[in-house]
């Protein structure tokens, strides 16, 4: 047999040393019986060493996650690879918002997306657990229609978890609405149903006991012959249960809004910025405001006139609109003081700052770029300005559940912004600097079960302004004080009352 | 030498906190060595892929937090892969679904071992470009010499000439970065350690 040439040994060196769960260069060619000659071997072991050479595609896939589109974005892996045969295909009004809203709700990992036409998405890809499912928006002129368009879509999504009751939270916490609580279910697992925003359904569930399928369907027949009361279990409310807890028209977060003169400031907002008055108490036997409700671009805000108990308190809001000079000049020349004429800032919004006849200071700002700022951020978000706002965070996060959408710091590592998701809420705040005073606010904040979280509240360093009441407005609270002086007036929408 | 290094890299580390469009020059840096790194603990590509993606990702996210203080960035990069290794290890302990080297090669490179790595990896970038396109393909992208031969339109004889050629462009060149052939040193070191594990094993 004549003697390969070099090139030929060198190969079958290589292809042993590629081999899958080859130990080693030399033990593997040896037992191939191709032991390369002296000068080879040194070549055959710098290939072993190549073996881990990284791919050309995936250095500059992840290079391009860096820099652009996604800076701040969680690990994406950068091949994404189709293991199942069957995969879902999500027609969706606002893909990048629900790749967004996936990634929080799910913790889906974002493996792929083609941009364009327009500003849609042609094709993403996303990754949940070990699953890939492919969505794209609508593009209604080649039939491709969204859940939301036709109104309503027959497919639901089935999500298995280790923890169900931890990602319906967290599902929830993003925005998704829950269409049947968490239970447990008669065929061994336990599960609920919600909606996302973009009107697809998901259950999400978790394997509790395995059954065969005939003691499934003897439980189903017991159960359907004797439908019992709902269990303690399906009562107790949750976290994952906010939606009936919330009184119609409001969300989580509220501002409450405590000045010297609130029927002066109700009328600032009306001019100003269009404000609608939705209603209005006067504490008995005088013209203050006990109690105001005003919707400005769609968000509520409570006023009332400040009391011995509750001193008023000048705080900061930020307030999207979509033009920040129109409504900066409107609120000046309403009776505003101006801080800051309308400018671009460095975050990518246009911003100028007032501070109204209240005292209270407003952001008024009009988005342009930046991923701090999605399609579901309220018009009105309330802004904190603290002392080391890096533990504040942290203290929102244990006491409150807040999530951190979106940060940036400073060159000192302090934080610059900060925006969290509560609940359905967006708050923003930053380390106080500068002009920037510090201003404390008084949140009107709903939750499933006002007991609990106030309770969560007090073990992470949070104090009693109010302790436990059931309200005679219907609701059950209590108002407590947070590390940065911040008053939390916690509420759980019990019953509605009529006035 | 080593003082001006620090400095210019000092320099980028600055720039890149006060805006992290500029990480990218960072990234260029350390990317081979971090990669190098990473694939000598963690054999199964999608996995070291993975974690290089965390380690740099994290970084980003973490850049302002860095402070210099005598431990080189790449250091800082290091400590991180090496957390986010250990982290998918108790991991894949649990889930067994992670394919990871259980093989000593996972147990820690020295920097040295690492360095020359990633020196490799940099000179494959610097081979001509249809060596360099043979070695990728062969080495990162795992094809066979057929599969390259037809995406080449070349024979596989020429393949796998190409093949050797860069290799052996490789091996003159590490030689004569590193002056003591460190590359053949390192890799000789490996296999040595292989060899002695699977003794023991045996």
């Amino acid at each position: 047999m004549p003697k390969p040439n070099l090139s030929e040994q060198l190969d079958r060196a290589i292809q042993s040393i590629l081999a899958p769960s080859a130990p080693s260069a030399t033990a593997r060619s040896g037992r191939d019986g191709a032991t390369p000659a002296a000068p080879l071997s040194k070549l055959a072991r710098l290939a072993g060493e190549l073996r881990g050479l990284p791919r050309a595609d995936f250095k500059a896939t992840l290079r391009a996650q860096l820099e652009g589109r996604t800076p701040m974005a969680s690990k994406a892996s950068a091949a994404p690879e189709v293991r199942q045969t069957a995969t879902a295909y999500l027609i969706v009004k606002g893909a990048a918002r629900a790749i967004e809203f996936y990634k929080q709700a799910f913790g889906a990992v974002e493996t792929m997306r083609l941009n364009g036409p327009g500003d849609r998405i042609g094709h993403a890809e996303i990754r949940i657990g070990n699953s890939t499912i492919m969505l794209a928006d609508e593009f209604p002129d080649h039939g491709a229609l969204s859940a939301e368009t036709i109104g309503g879509s027959p497919i639901t999504m089935h999500l298995q978890v280790a923890d169900v009751d931890a990602m319906a939270a967290r599902a929830v916490a993003a925005g998704a609405k829950a269409l049947r609580p968490v239970q447990d279910q008669f065929y061994g697992e336990r599960s609920g149903q919600f909606a996302d925003p973009f009107g697809l359904k998901w259950v999400i569930t978790m394997h509790k006991e395995t059954l065969t399928p005939e003691e499934m369907q003897r439980r189903f027949e017991n159960l359907t012959q004797n439908p019992s009361a709902p269990t303690a279990e399906d009562q107790e409310s949750k976290w994952t249960l906010p939606v009936p807890h919330i009184r119609k028209g409001f969300r989580t977060l509220t501002p409450y809004l405590l000045v010297s003169g609130a029927a002066n400031l109700i009328n600032f907002y009306k001019e100003a910025f269009g404000a609608e008055e939705i209603f209005r108490v006067a504490r008995p036997g005088s013209d203050l405001i006990m109690h105001a409700e005003v919707r400005i671009a769609g968000s509520m805000v409570e006023i009332a006139d400040a009391t011995a108990e509750f001193q008023p308190r000048a705080s900061s809001n930020i307030l999207y609109v979509p033009d920040a000079d129109a409504v900066f000049h409107r609120a000046v020349d309403a009776g505003a003081t101006s801080l800051a004429a309308p400018a671009d800032r460095h975050h990518g919004d246009r911003e100028g700052a007032v501070k109204d006849p209240g005292g209270n200071t407003w952001y008024i700002t009009t988005h342009i770029t930046g991923d701090h700022v999605t399609a579901d951020t309220p018009a009105v978000v309330p802004v904190f300005l603290v002392q080391n706002a890096e533990k504040y965070v942290e203290f929102l996060k244990q006491a409150f559940r807040a999530r951190e959408l979106f940060m940036t710091k400073s060159p000192d590592g302090k934080i610059r912004y900060v925006s969290l998701r509560v609940g359905d809420s967006v708050l923003a705040g930053g380390e106080v600097h500068g002009e920037f005073q510090a201003a404390p606010f008084l949140l009107h904040m709903y939750v499933a079960n006002t007991d609990e979280v106030y309770a969560n509240a007090l073990r992470h360093g949070a104090t009693t302004v109010r302790g436990l009441e059931d309200a005679p407005y219907g609701d059950r609270t209590a108002t407590v004080q947070d590390p940065a002086g911040n008053l939390w007036s916690l509420a759980t929408h019990v019953k509605d009352v009529k006035f | 030498m080593k003082d001006v290094q620090e400095t210019s890299e000092r320099r980028l580390i600055e720039a890149a906190q006060q805006d992290p469009s500029r990480f990218a020059a960072l990234y260029e840096i350390h990317f081979e060595r971090v990669y190098a790194y990473v694939s000598r603990r963690l054999t199964n590509r999608e996995a070291a892929e993975d974690v290089t993606s965390e380690v740099f990702h994290h970084a980003l996210a973490n850049l302002p937090r860095f402070e210099w203080r005598g431990a080189p960035f790449g250091a800082w990069l290091m400590r991180i892969a090496s957390n986010a290794i250990a982290d998918r290890w108790r991991r894949g302990s649990r889930e067994q679904t992670d394919a990871l080297a259980n093989d000593p090669a996972s147990a820690e490179p020295s920097p040295e071992e690492t360095e020359i790595r990633a020196q490799l990896f940099r000179l494959v970038q610097l081979l001509p470009i249809e060596q360099r396109k043979v070695v990728q393909m062969r080495f990162a992208e795992e094809k066979s010499i057929r599969e390259i031969a037809q995406v080449l339109g070349r024979t596989e004889g020429a393949v796998k000439q190409l093949q050797f050629r860069g290799i052996q462009t490789l091996r003159e060149e590490a030689a004569k970065v590193s002056g003591s052939n460190l590359v053949a040193k390192a890799a000789r070191k490996q296999s040595q350690k292989k060899n002695r594990s699977g003794a023991a094993n045996a």
